[in-house]
């Protein structure tokens, strides 16, 4: 049996009387390519700021083996990277690009000690790869959503993660951005042998390569399995609550609305 | 005109020889430099309250020390420290907006404060004084407690400048990657206490939170670069304090409004010609310089 990074078990979030996770059980192997999905308010956020280490949980959660808690170490947390949904910037907040990119090594790097040649060759390096080295020298405010985003997929790479958490990366951009970050988030999975979870909403919008769908819906897991099987019209009907059917196209699925 | 420029400058010179002008010039470039470092953290966090309920919070603990017949420095510092302390795990914990915090807390040591007054029987000079500031009145042990703060404050800022950065940057993605974001979140807070109560004697509780906003909000106007950022920000609060201190001696002004004035007309001016409201103009000078550089 391959080497699990992630295990979740019976992980419950509560706010108030409100259940946002309700005994959710996962294992993630390594390098498995997995696609948390539901709808808005099905708890999909919550359980990626769950591993990410920036929501307090009941239950066990264990990353590469070891027992984590909310508040846990800093060599587990710079194991995992996070790309989070577009946020908003000020168009004069005072980060060029390339800085924002290097945030990604400040972890790693540790208290007293500066980021050097090396870090700045490896972000230059990784904007090469997310195809905005050109806005290097940019201040990040002044970028479209997609650059943005490109820019932070950077940033998360730069930690040298082993697992990639990518909140709805693709949301709020324009399809044919959307395809390109689907796009590089496949390079990312075959090139750095990464463990991703890519949460989202959008059947029509997955990255290639994902083999995996966990559906969310109300804080409970009501499918685990083959992504192909997540596919069909009845299970996302049920999902959704919203009667979906699914048509092939160049081997591809696709959800129809109606 | 020149000779009398020339006599102004030399009177000022003369003045300068005494004492308590000599501090009231001292702590004004300390004021300066420890405001304007805080508020780039204000501007760039979006936290503009938290300059008036420090003061508030160390204006309550100064009436309260009063009341209590303990040092008004002491206990508003005390109170000061408190509320940081509280400030963070709160917004932290119960999922509350920074701000929203703030503005509950800044009215609870409203009230807190002038219960305080209400109650004082004797002179509530010493009290308001807290609130104005004086800068001629200042002692030596205010000029020693203003360096230390001033210096542990540019200590911190050049230890820690990435972790700054990253925090200033996002504060939940800073901590997500390893970047020890409480830290520097709650020493920022600690920092603003203290700042905010050593300089109650120089600009006074009510002066200051413009002081805390308004370098910060210039520097906004000026660069891209968080390096120059602080920079500006300290040269337009030292700047603001030492031209408010010449005018108000000048023109026989309060000296802490003086001050906040003269940090307005920096502001203005900066806004005026901030590149970032011409970006064409921007680029057109960036461009030429990189092409020079090469």
């Amino acid at each position: 049996m391959s080497e699990s990074m992630i295990e979740l078990q019976r992980i419950t979030v509560r706010r108030g009387k409100r259940w946002l996770l309700e005994e959710i059980n996962l294992a993630v192997s390594r390098n498995e390519f997995v696609g948390i999905i539901g709808p808005n308010g099905a708890g999909k956020t919550t359980l990626l700021n769950v591993i990410a280490g920036l929501e307090r949980f009941e239950g066990t959660l264990r990353l590469f083996g070891h027992r984590e808690t909310w508040s846990r170490s800093r060599e587990a947390r710079l194991r995992v990277g996070y790309v989070p949904q577009l946020f908003d910037i000020d168009r004069s907040f005072p980060i060029l690009s390339l800085e924002a990119v290097m945030t990604g090594a400040i972890g790693r790097l540790g208290l007293f000690r500066s980021p050097g040649r090396r870090e700045k060759e490896k972000a230059t390096y990784l904007m090469q790869m997310m195809r905005v080295d050109h806005l290097a020298d940019r201040p990040l405010g002044q970028l479209s959503g997609g650059e943005r985003q490109k820019v932070s997929l950077a940033r998360a790479l730069l930690q040298q993660p082993e697992i990639l958490l990518l909140d709805e990366p693709t949301v709020n951009l324009d399809i044919a951005v959307q395809k390109e970050v689907l796009n590089l988030i496949h390079e990312i999975h075959k090139q750095e042998n990464l463990t991703i979870l890519f949460v989202t909403h959008d059947f029509n919008m997955l990255p290639a390569g994902m083999r995996r769908a966990v559906l969310l819906n109300h804080g409970k897991t009501v499918f685990d399995g083959d992504i192909n099987t997540a596919l069909s019209g009845d299970v996302l009907s049920r999902l959704f609550q919203y009667p979906l059917e699914t048509f092939e196209r160049n081997g591809k699925r696709f959800i129809s609305y109606g | 005109m020149a000779r009398d420029l020339f006599l102004m400058v030399e009177h000022l010179i003369e003045v300068l020889s005494y004492l308590p002008i000599q501090r009231a010039a001292i702590a004004c470039v300390l004021c300066g430099t420890s405001c304007s470092l805080l508020s780039v953290f204000v501007v760039l966090m979006k936290m503009p309250l938290i300059g008036v309920s420090m003061s508030h919070a160390a204006f309550a603990g100064a009436v309260l020390g009063m009341l209590l017949d303990f040092n008004p420095f002491l206990s508003g510092l005390i109170l000061c420290l408190l509320v940081a302390g509280i400030l963070g795990p709160l917004a932290d914990r119960t999922d509350m907006a920074p701000e929203n915090v703030l503005g509950l807390l800044f009215s609870f040591l409203m009230g807190l404060a002038f219960l305080g007054m209400g109650i004082l029987t004797r002179t509530k000079a010493g009290a308001l004084n807290l609130m104005w500031g004086s800068l001629l009145s200042l002692s030596g042990m205010d000029i020693v407690v203003l360096t230390l703060i001033t210096s542990v404050l540019v200590l911190f800022v050049f230890l820690f400048f990435k972790e700054i950065r990253s925090v200033l940057f996002n504060r939940r993605l800073a901590g997500a990657s390893g970047v020890p974001e409480r830290l520097i979140y709650y020493a920022l807070l600690f920092l603003t206490g203290g700042v905010v109560s050593s300089n109650l004697a120089t600009v006074g509780g009510l002066l200051i939170f413009a002081l805390l906003v308004q370098p910060g909000a210039t520097a906004l106007q000026l660069t891209y670069n968080l390096k120059h950022f602080f920079l500006i920000s300290a040269g337009a609060g030292i700047g603001a304090c030492v031209s408010g201190l010449i005018l108000s001696y000048i023109f026989d002004l309060p000296s802490g409004a003086s001050v906040v004035l003269m940090a307005t007309t920096i502001f203005a001016i900066a806004y005026i010609f901030s590149p970032k409201r011409h970006p064409l103009k921007f680029r057109k000078r960036n461009l030429s310089h990189e092409n020079d550089s090469r």
